[in-house]
Formats: structure tokens, sequence, C-alpha cells
């Protein structure tokens, strides 16, 4: 099967989803403080390979998360731990806990399929379905299991285009192909996608990194806009862009380790405002200054 | 351990290159501190007008150097330490122009007293405070370049003297008051006194900023030099 066919094959079946193999939320009152999604002693391999190493991070929710860091730190492989976006990589393996409303996202009676649901993505290339733009957006609802009206789905679609600013760009051709689009509409559009499946947590890796300035800074207001209703977690290798948008940014590095592997690991994680302005860490300031060891 | 490679080469030596230009205004400064206690002790017209000019110097860099960090900020958009240097550099380029103008404003009552009968007593306290006011601003300028922070936190006790030197002034105005010649000339000093306090005050401002570049934390000194309340950029 070619891709359009496997993609083709999946928008006219959407997969089923077991429904609530993890709660909606803990506790109500445990609910406010805990973290949107947290990682314990996350290591994370790639057959033989340690790629990250002892990840301990919070992220919290309704905020901005930035992780940077130089290439091969592992910043991209942590993103997609987050949501099991690593189990499609043959040999990809995830030690430690990724804490979700309370549940270990890795435990065996949990449903990927759900987590990605919950925990959406956006990349750093645009990859609209080849469909309309109405069906781009529609068919997250779909595989979610809506059933409702049409004008209902319609509703839908609306409120997601409109939640990320393309709304007015494409209402009134919304039966157009999602190819149709500029490169930062395309990107938008897939950031429709992601939240019209109502997920807790979106995660961007290079989310505006094929994107021309005016298009990035869309989607660093769109960003700062969706903040309010979700948690985001973005990987730039931008450092201006980590400190134009984040709350909080974890600093990665990498080192040889004893074996000759190039395994990252996490250096610092503070405020965006302490570690662009007065990092703690040597490593970070040196990062930032523009010196590499 | 691997060894650090600077990949931001060319921002750092227009930083090295900028930094060495707002340490010149200093330099400036603290020269035209000297040469305008002496004018106004002595009146000395000449060197009066020579304080004047080189203000207008001191100017000219200020602009081209508040040009230049502009641009660079539009280039470089620096981070970590380059952030906090270019933040620190930025005031004291305005602290430094504003120790011109007080130095200029000191030149000035040098020649607005011209002609007028002295009180030696009072010359001596004003060359007296200029004489405590110069290490100070040597002293900061040798805490920045060095990055000592212990060095920096000497300013607040070296301004002491200074400012009590300023209050006792008022004392020294009142008693030469009865003599209605000296009372013109006496008063413009009580204002040289004044100028000299701020440029004090200035040099305690350069440590201030010298120890929130080395240690991230901007805090205003108290009296024994350590860190007190948060930052007062008043003044």
């Amino acid at each position: 099967m070619t891709n359009e066919t496997k993609i083709e094959a999946v928008l006219t079946n959407p997969p089923e989803v077991r429904r609530n193999t993890i709660p909606a939320s803990v506790d109500a009152a445990v609910d406010v403080v805990e973290a949107a999604i947290s990682t314990e002693d996350m290591n994370v391999y790639y057959g033989d390979f340690l790629a990250v190493r002892d990840v301990n991070l919070d992220f919290a929710r309704n905020e901005i998360t930035a992780l940077i860091g130089p290439s091969g730190c592992g910043k991209s492989t942590v993103l997609r731990s987050l949501n099991r976006m690593n189990d499609l990589i043959p040999g990809a393996r995830v030690e430690g806990v990724v804490r979700f409303h309370g549940t270990n996202i890795y435990e065996p009676e949990v449903d990927p399929v759900e987590v990605r649901r919950r925990i959406g993505m956006v990349f750093q290339k645009p990859n609209p379905f080849p469909k309309s733009i109405y069906e781009n957006v529609s068919w997250g609802a779909k595989i979610n299991g809506f059933k409702g009206s049409k004008s209902e789905m319609e509703g839908l679609v609306e409120t997601a285009l409109r939640s990320a600013a393309l709304w007015d760009e494409v209402k009134d051709k919304l039966g157009d192909s999602g190819y149709s689009l500029s490169g930062g509409q395309q990107q938008r559009l897939c950031i429709a996608r992601a939240i019209a499946t109502n997920p807790d947590i979106v995660l961007m890796d290079e989310p505006a990194s094929a994107l021309d300035p005016i298009a990035t800074l869309r989607i660093e207001e769109l960003m700062l806009d969706l903040k309010n209703e979700y948690s985001i977690i973005i990987v730039t290798h931008n450092m201006q862009q980590a400190a134009r948008v984040s709350d909080h940014t974890a600093f990665f590095n990498v080192k040889l380790s004893d074996v000759g592997q190039r395994t990252g690991y996490l250096v610092e994680f503070s405020s965006t405002e302490q570690l662009f302005t007065a990092p703690k860490e040597k490593d970070t300031e040196d990062y930032i200054t523009g010196r590499f060891g | 351990m691997t060894e650090v490679r600077d990949t931001n080469v060319h921002f750092h030596q227009e930083l090295a290159g900028l930094e060495q230009k707002v340490l010149s205004v200093v330099d400036r400064a603290e020269h035209m501190v000297e040469m305008a206690v002496e004018a106004v002790t002595t009146g000395d017209i000449d060197l009066a007008n020579r304080v004047i000019a080189e203000d207008a110097e001191i100017d000219r860099l200020y602009f081209d150097i508040h040009h230049n960090w502009t641009y660079m900020m539009a280039r470089f958009q620096p981070l970590g330490s380059d952030l906090r240097r270019m933040s620190v550099l930025l005031q004291l380029n305005a602290t430094f122009e504003r120790m011109g103008d007080q130095c200029v404003n000191i030149a000035k009552i040098a020649k607005l007293n011209e002609g007028l009968p002295r009180a030696e007593r009072i010359c001596s306290q004003i060359q007296e405070m200029g004489d405590l006011v110069r290490p100070m601003i040597r002293t900061a300028i040798e805490a920045y370049v060095r990055q000592d922070l212990d060095e920096a936190r000497l300013l607040p006790a070296m301004d002491q003297p200074v400012d009590r030197l300023n209050a006792n002034m008022y004392q020294e105005v009142v008693a030469v008051a009865g003599n209605p010649g000296l009372l013109e000339w006496s008063t413009k000093m009580l204002m040289t006194s004044r100028a000299l306090e701020r440029v004090g005050d200035q040099a305690v401002d350069f440590a201030e900023q010298t120890v929130y570049l080395i240690t991230g934390e901007r805090s205003e000194f108290n009296e024994e030099g350590l860190n007190g309340s948060d930052h007062d950029t008043s003044g």
C-alpha cells in the first residue's frame, strides 16, 4: 500500500480507540497542583543505545515549556516519549515513568492511541492529510468516536479552526485541499487538527522552523493564546523563540559516555526568565552565549 | 573535558569594543571631576570652559554608544551573562553621561562665581570631596574590570565621608551667611557640594551594576555594602 492509500484507509475506517485507559482526572483537589505531565527517572533507548538518561521533569499546566539544547541532546526524544510516539520507532524503549493524570502512560493496559488523542502533537514540517481542509480537522473528532450530527461536526471544525487562528482565512474554501494552503497556514491547520480531539497537552516539535518569520510569529502568538486551554511543550533550536514564548525552559546537553555513546541529559530546568538571564549552571551559560564544549 | 569553543566570536568582539568605549567615558568623567573641582575652588575660568567642552565629547560618545548598543541588540539578541553585560553597559552609559553633566554644573558655577569673594574653608572642603569621589570612581572601574565583588562592595563605605561633608556644607554656608559678600558665592558652593555628592552616588550605582553583572541578582547596597532591597533606579 502507498502512503496515500494507507491514509485513505485510516480516514475511511478510523481505528477503534480503547477509552478510559487513563482517568479523566485524579482527585480534583490534587489535580490543581499536579503537573500536566511528569517524567520520573526516564531513560530512553534506541536498541542498546541510551539516547537520553535520568530525565525528571514536571511540566506545568497551562504553561508553555520549552526544551532546548544542542543536536543529539535528546530533546526531541524526550518530547516523543511524552505521548508514546517513540513506540512507532523499532527498538525504541522507555524506562522509568511518564505520569499523566496519575497514570504511567507506559503501563500495558494503557492504549497508546488514547494517549496520543489526549496528548496531541505538531511536527516540524506541516503534514496535512491529502484531504480537504474540513476533513483534516474532522478526522480527529471522528477517531475520537464523535457521533454528533453534521451541523455539530461543522461547529466543532469551526471552533478548532478559530482556535488555531485560521478560520477567517479558510471559511470560504473548507472543501479545498489542505495542500492548497501556504506553509504557515498548513501548520495552523495541523494545530487545528491536533486540538480538534480536545487534548490536555499539545507537543510541538520545532513547529516554526520550516516557516518564514511572519508565519513563525503567528504560530508563536497562537501558542500564547492556546496555553489558556492547553499545556504546551515545545522543542525548539531557536533560543530566542524559547525566550519569547515559554514560561519554563529545560536545557539538555549531550556527553560522551564511558562506553562511547553520546547520551543526552537534563542540565537545568527553571523559569525561562531565570534560565536566559542568569542561569545557574555553567553549561547552560556557555550554551546560551554561544560557547560550546 | 573538552575545550569550550566560542561560536559567537563576532558578537563577543563587538561587546568588548562597546565595553571599552563605555569605560573610556568614565575615564573622561573622572578627569572632568578633577578639573571641575579645581576650576570651582581656584576660579580658573579657562579650566571651567575645558570641562564644558569635554562634556560635549561625552555627549557625542553617549549617542554613539547608544546607537551601537541598539544595533547589536537587533542583530545578536544576546542571552545569559551577555544579556546582563549589555543591560549593564546601557545603564552605565547613562550614569557616566550624567557624571559629565554634574561636572558641567560645577564648571558653570565656577563661571558664575567669577570675581566674588571666597571662603577658603569651604573651598578646602569641596577639594576634599573631590579627593574622595575620584578614588571611588577609580575603585568602581577596577572592580568592574577585574570583576571583583569584594572591591565593588567597598563603594558604600567610601561614599559615607562624602555624604557627611555634603550634609555639613549647609552649616558652613550658614556660618558665613552674616557676610553679604560671601552669601551668593557660598550658596552656589552648596550646589557644588550637592553635585559632588551625586557623583559619589553614581560611582556607587556603577558598583551595584558590577555586582549584578557578576551575580545576576539586582539589589541596592545598604551602608555596609551588602545587598539590600530592590534596586532603585531613580535619581
